[in-house]
């Protein structure tokens, strides 16, 4: 087992965040965490990369528990892409990506971390955006320079908060086609995804994350029944399977989005 | 980017700078004995031996004991501001934060006049003890959970360096009117009473904490991403902060000790460096050192020459730095983006 999830409970201020959460994740899997706004889905991703630390429970990685590990050993097993990230500095692409081997290095970056930044930009597929300065790249452009210094860290699992939330359907299919094939190199991966959709056509596990609990589905073999999508995601779903794949839709007649966990307002979408 | 690409060329002829700054400042001054010439064949006369005549005793005594150390001193208080400006701003990912604006100069000059005034301690561990003081009360003041926001910090700098004035203001008071004076001259940023002694003051601590920067150096790019990319590469965002906060103020604190507060140097010239050669810090601060050396040395030679009376010389950094800064926020977004 890659990631081990031993009962996790977090909260802020007693608002319960996290309660009782437990899985495993195989190593070479691609795991896809699935819930709605403020399930919790960040809040374990940052506790797994150890950005925050859990009121309760254990985590392993690759065998060893997370509270023991160095901050550096960490990074090294570890590699985290936040959702966003806000730049002071113009720095060039390639400097960005290179303040990922700094758990490995502490003076400057020698010849091999500037190819390890190198190789880092061609398996994203950005080597052309190398010397331009970061700041001036688009919110999707930078999620792939932070996705490029994550490889550049060269870690064993790879967390992703929302990935795919600031590309557009070609950039998101390419990023998901890469985590797979590195996933099949022997890299771990989990994901907190938004579309169904996209999730079912690349995740090998999949791990729902309803009012801080994890939520089981009724049949693990195909968990895209449509009550409980419904019911994860609060808003009448609807599957069809096809080639023993889902298509999931919302059903937007006679809806009434009943109260999520932050208490939305309740919109009535029935036509007058 | 075109500028990026010329930066290398820049970077290094921008260190080769001082020595020529160094050596044409030797030429100027207000002493008529000392002029241009007579230094000149003083120069020949000093490289061709034997030649040592009696009148140029006058000359050589000169150079040696007044202006000599003069540039040096300049030198030394020029790169330690402008580094620390440099280093402060990556650590606190704020290009507005410099050592006046968080307090660290107040605090190092309350601590450099009790010093002077009372002798409870040593000249330069007073500085750096109080600057460092002032350094923490600003950051913590600042500091949410979440990091430092820029006008939080900016806005704890502004009543640090209150508080710290008012104390300062206090000694004043208290000294006896023959330090008052000197007090009050070294608080406006002077450099007219450079000596020897003062350079050995300052050099040691400015030395250790500029060394310790350079080799800090490139992880101030990581530090200056944030603290939750920071952590996600394996570093800890208080230990890296400490590691660079300490040596930033030591080098401050030693330049505020001997020259009183210069102010603006330590916003405005490291703004000026990343606008020339980009934000790499690799680059920036050793640039920095040499560039910001031998800015201040340049002003110096012009508070020196332009006027027969003594102008301290952060009354005249202040008053070009205002329409530089202007400039800079004009013309440029000067290397960063306020969102």
């Amino acid at each position: 087992m890659a990631v081990i999830v031993d009962d996790v409970t977090f909260g802020y201020h007693q608002r319960p965040v996290l309660q009782n959460v437990s899985f495993e994740i195989d190593q070479g899997r691609l795991a896809i965490l699935l819930g709605r706004n403020g399930s919790g889905k960040s809040t374990l991703i940052k506790i797994i990369a150890g950005l925050l630390s859990a009121v309760s429970g254990t985590i392993r990685v690759m065998g060893r528990e997370l509270k023991v590990l160095r901050s550096a050993e960490r990074a090294k097993t570890i590699g985290y892409l936040p959702q966003f990230h806000q730049p002071v500095f113009q720095y060039s692409v390639e400097d960005v990506v290179l303040t990922g081997r700094v758990a490995y290095i502490w003076n400057a970056p020698g010849h091999s971390d500037r190819q390890i930044a190198q190789r880092a930009l061609q398996t994203v597929g950005i080597e052309h955006l190398r010397d331009r300065p970061y700041t001036e790249l688009s919110g999707g452009e930078r999620q792939l320079v932070m996705f490029a210094r994550v490889l550049a860290q060269e870690p064993d699992i790879i967390l992703l908060d929302e990935p795919v939330s600031h590309l557009d359907l070609a950039n998101q299919i390419q990023l998901l086609t890469m985590l797979k094939r590195m996933t099949q190199a022997g890299c771990t991966v989990l994901a907190a995804l938004h579309d169904p959709n996209i999730a079912s056509r690349f995740g090998d596990q999949f791990i729902f994350l309803k009012n801080s609990r994890i939520a089981s589905p009724p049949n693990r073999e195909f968990p895209w029944d449509s009550d409980f999508l419904s019911s994860i995601y609060s808003v009448q779903l609807e599957t069809i399977r096809s080639n023993g794949k889902p298509l999931i839709f919302p059903v937007l007649e006679n809806t009434q989005l009943p109260p999520g966990p932050k208490g939305p307002p309740s919109i009535d979408l029935t036509p007058s | 980017m075109e500028r990026h690409h010329s930066s290398k060329a820049w970077a290094i002829s921008l260190c080769i700078l001082p020595v020529l700054v160094v050596l044409v400042s030797i030429f100027i001054g207000p002493s008529a004995e000392a002029s241009p010439r007579a230094v000149f064949v003083w120069l020949i006369s000093m490289a061709t031996p034997g030649s040592h005549s009696h009148t140029q005793g006058m000359v050589e005594t000169i150079l040696l004991d007044v202006r000599l150390p003069r540039i040096l001193l300049a030198l030394v208080v020029g790169a330690a501001l402008t580094a620390s400006g440099s280093s402060l701003q990556a650590l606190m990912r704020n290009p507005l934060v410099s050592p006046d604006i968080l307090g660290l100069s107040s605090g190092a000059a309350f601590g450099a006049a009790l010093s002077m005034s009372l002798h409870w301690m040593p000249l330069q561990p007073a500085a750096f003890l109080f600057g460092l003081l002032a350094t923490a009360l600003s950051t913590l003041m600042a500091g949410g959970r979440r990091g430092f926001s820029m006008t939080s910090l900016i806005l704890a700098g502004v009543i640090t360096s209150g508080i710290f004035t008012a104390l300062l203001t206090i000694v004043q008071i208290y000294s006896d009117p023959f330090k008052l004076q000197t007090i009050v001259h070294w608080t406006m940023g002077n450099l007219h009473n450079a000596s020897w002694s003062k350079l050995r003051s300052a050099g040691l601590p400015v030395l250790a904490g500029a060394a310790a920067l350079m080799f800090l150096r490139w992880r101030l790019n990581a530090i200056s991403m944030g603290d939750d990319e920071m952590r996600a590469v394996g570093l800890n965002p208080t230990r890296e902060k400490i590691l660079v906060l300490i040596p930033a103020t030591l080098i401050a604190s030693a330049a505020v000790a001997v020259a009183g507060i210069i102010g603006m140097i330590g916003l405005v010239v490291p703004h000026m460096i990343r606008m020339l050669i980009g934000p790499d810090n690799r680059k920036v601060l050793p640039v920095s050192l040499a560039f910001g050396g031998a800015f201040l040395v340049l002003v110096d030679d012009f508070a020196r020459a332009i006027t027969s009376f003594e102008v301290p010389v952060g009354i005249f950094t202040t008053l070009i730095s205002g329409p530089i800064f202007f400039y800079l926020l004009k013309k440029h977004d000067a290397g960063f983006r306020e969102n």
